[in-house]
């Protein structure tokens, strides 16, 4: 008893207060990290769900996703095409937005307090309001088209195999915009105004003064923007499964609406947990490629 | 950058100008969409579209008072039992643990923030399929409990390395002063560090109800029956079974975002602090 609390003295206190959330997070999120793997090397189904002894089939689940099946790797190409086309539009939409409201005119802290509003939305609500405003017939952004003379036939966004991955790319960058926008404005003010004031006298203009002063000085930013964006779209999941669910014929499924479909519709659980491992790794090497980015950064 | 001399005169009026053409165009959606909760079924079919509605209908909202299938208000009250519990035990958890991070140097401390920062960027597909297996098991899929313990792992490690900066930055003389005058560790953590940290604590608890509020995959995989899911199932059952009843469905979405909405307009200065030290500094 004693040497218990002769440990918990000083500074070990700490585990007391740490360890609650800690066990709690390891039930919950480290033991399914495990389990789904061992899950992704069994054969579980309906049948085998309740059962003592679960058949154990090594890399076979994984051999067969790749050999056998290629919405796998449509689904892979599908979430890398979405995540790049996300990243560059919300990224330079966002950048573009913060420059302009980092001005300082009498709007500029309430309207783009107010901008923040679509990434509060809870997801199925804007992937609702996107396939209403996507429709066919009844859709607004076909109507704003037609009218402005670009087409002249109704599109069936989400339906069409061509245009489905658009319309839902399109979605996933409004949402994305208040994410980029308010994180690029944190990394501007901490420029010093005194270097712009230095290149003004020294008679650089604006576009020069963007490229040697403040793309430079905003390197760390854009970067972490990038790799949590990157992360953030990766795994998305809400928006394509309640707009196209993954179709019209495969053409919008990702990693994560594959997987789902595999495991709560197909009821194949092995099949699904062994695509959920395949996003998990390749986020995995992301985040570690993050990390060592946050630590290098507290360290210098 | 930030201290930028003030816009005056014209420039200030034609950058107040553009900026909210900006926000008419950027926020069209969300006006549309209450816009189309307020139209008649025909008027929505309407070509040209009207841009407020001509008859105001608001048998939408009505007809899902009423007791049936898609009782918009029960998902409603299951969708803010599910994001209150899942924000109480964030906090509950989120509060000691950063504070014992914050202020005690033990080993093994910096893989545990590690442990934290890396389940923020894991995927949902991850969890789904051995949380819907453990849950089953522990006889909780189909209860309120199996989502509200899930939602709680995004606001737990969110609200955690968000806390840690806020009870770092409490200097170390207020905490000895609490012990001069006879606090314990616990008490001096109850009764002066946390009220100091109180502005961190509402940015926590925002966002663990936030979070909780917008999850879809959790309390549709993990809850089955109608009556007892979230909200956010609510509508994509709705969509899948009356896909075009735009009129019922907009409204749905329009309640969905009520609580949102109220929390954005008072809260406001706590979700950007939120989102930019969360987010940079992780």
């Amino acid at each position: 008893m004693n040497r218990v609390k002769r440990f918990f003295r000083y500074d070990n206190i700490g585990y007391l207060f740490v360890l609650p959330a800690f066990i709690y997070m390891l039930y919950f999120v480290g033991y399914p990290i495990v389990s789904n793997f061992i899950l992704s090397f069994q054969d579980v189904t309906v049948k085998t769900l309740k059962a003592e002894e679960k058949p154990f089939v090594g890399l076979q689940n994984y051999i067969e996703l790749f050999q056998q099946d290629n919405v796998l790797t449509t689904s892979i190409w599908n979430t890398f095409i979405f995540t790049v086309g996300c990243l560059i539009f919300q990224f330079i939409i966002g950048f573009a937005l913060a420059l302009f409201f980092n001005r300082n005119f009498s709007f500029s802290k309430p309207v783009r307090g107010l901008l923040m509003m679509p990434w509060m939305i809870p997801i199925t609500v804007t992937a609702l309001i996107f396939k209403f405003m996507f429709g066919t017939d009844v859709g607004i952004i076909n109507y704003f088209l037609k009218s402005l003379g670009i087409i002249s036939q109704n599109i069936d966004w989400l339906t069409n195999t061509r245009t489905a991955m658009g319309a839902v790319i399109f979605t996933n960058i409004w949402i994305g915009i208040p994410f980029n926008m308010i994180l690029i404005a944190t990394g501007l003010t901490t420029i010093p105004t005194e270097l712009y004031e230095s290149a003004s006298i020294d008679g650089a203009g604006k576009v020069q003064t963007f490229f040697r002063i403040t793309l430079p000085l905003l390197k760390p930013t854009i970067e972490s923007v990038l790799i949590l964006g990157f992360i953030y779209t990766f795994k998305v999941y809400d928006l394509v499964y309640v707009m196209t669910s993954g179709g019209p014929v495969n053409s919008t499924h990702m990693l994560s609406t594959y997987s789902y479909k595999l495991s709560f519709e197909m009821f194949k659980y092995s099949k699904g947990a062994a695509v959920a491992n395949i996003l998990f790794i390749i986020l995995f090497i992301v985040s570690l490629l993050y990390l060592k980015y946050v630590y290098t950064e507290e360290e210098a | 950058m930030g201290t930028e001399e003030k816009l005056s005169g014209r420039k200030n009026i034609v950058f107040c100008i553009l900026s909210i053409i900006l926000l008419c165009i950027l926020l069209f959606p969300l006006y549309w969409v209450v816009v189309t909760s307020l139209k008649t079924e025909k008027e929505i079919f309407q070509i040209p579209p009207t841009f407020w509605p001509h008859i105001l209908n608001l048998k939408s909202y009505m007809a899902q008072l009423e007791v049936g299938d898609f009782n918009m208000f029960q998902s409603f009250g299951n969708s803010l039992i599910i994001a209150v519990g899942s924000m109480l035990i964030s906090i509950v958890l989120a509060v000691p643990a950063s504070y014992g991070i914050a202020k005690y140097h033990f080993k093994g401390k910096r893989f545990i923030i590690l442990c934290f920062l890396v389940t923020q960027m894991l995927p949902v597909s991850v969890l789904l399929t051995p949380l819907f297996i453990m849950f089953r098991n522990m006889h909780l899929y189909n209860t309120y409990p199996a989502a509200i313990l899930a939602d709680a792992t995004i606001g737990i490690p969110f609200s955690i390395l968000i806390l840690k900066n806020y009870f770092g930055s409490i200097p170390g003389e207020l905490e000895e002063a609490a012990y001069i005058d006879g606090c314990t560790r616990f008490s001096a953590f109850i009764r002066v560090l946390i009220p100091i940290a109180k502005p961190g604590v509402v940015v926590c608890g925002i966002f663990s109800f936030l979070y909780a509020w917008g999850d879809l995959a959790y309390g549709m995989t993990f809850i089955l029956d109608q009556e007892k899911r979230p909200i956010t199932a609510g509508i994509f059952n709705f969509m899948g079974q009356y896909g075009t009843k735009w009129s019922y469905l907009t409204a749905f979405a329009v309640v969905t975002i009520i609580p949102v909405a109220l929390i954005f307009i008072f809260m406001q200065k706590y979700i950007i602090s939120g989102m930019t030290s969360g987010a940079v500094k992780g």
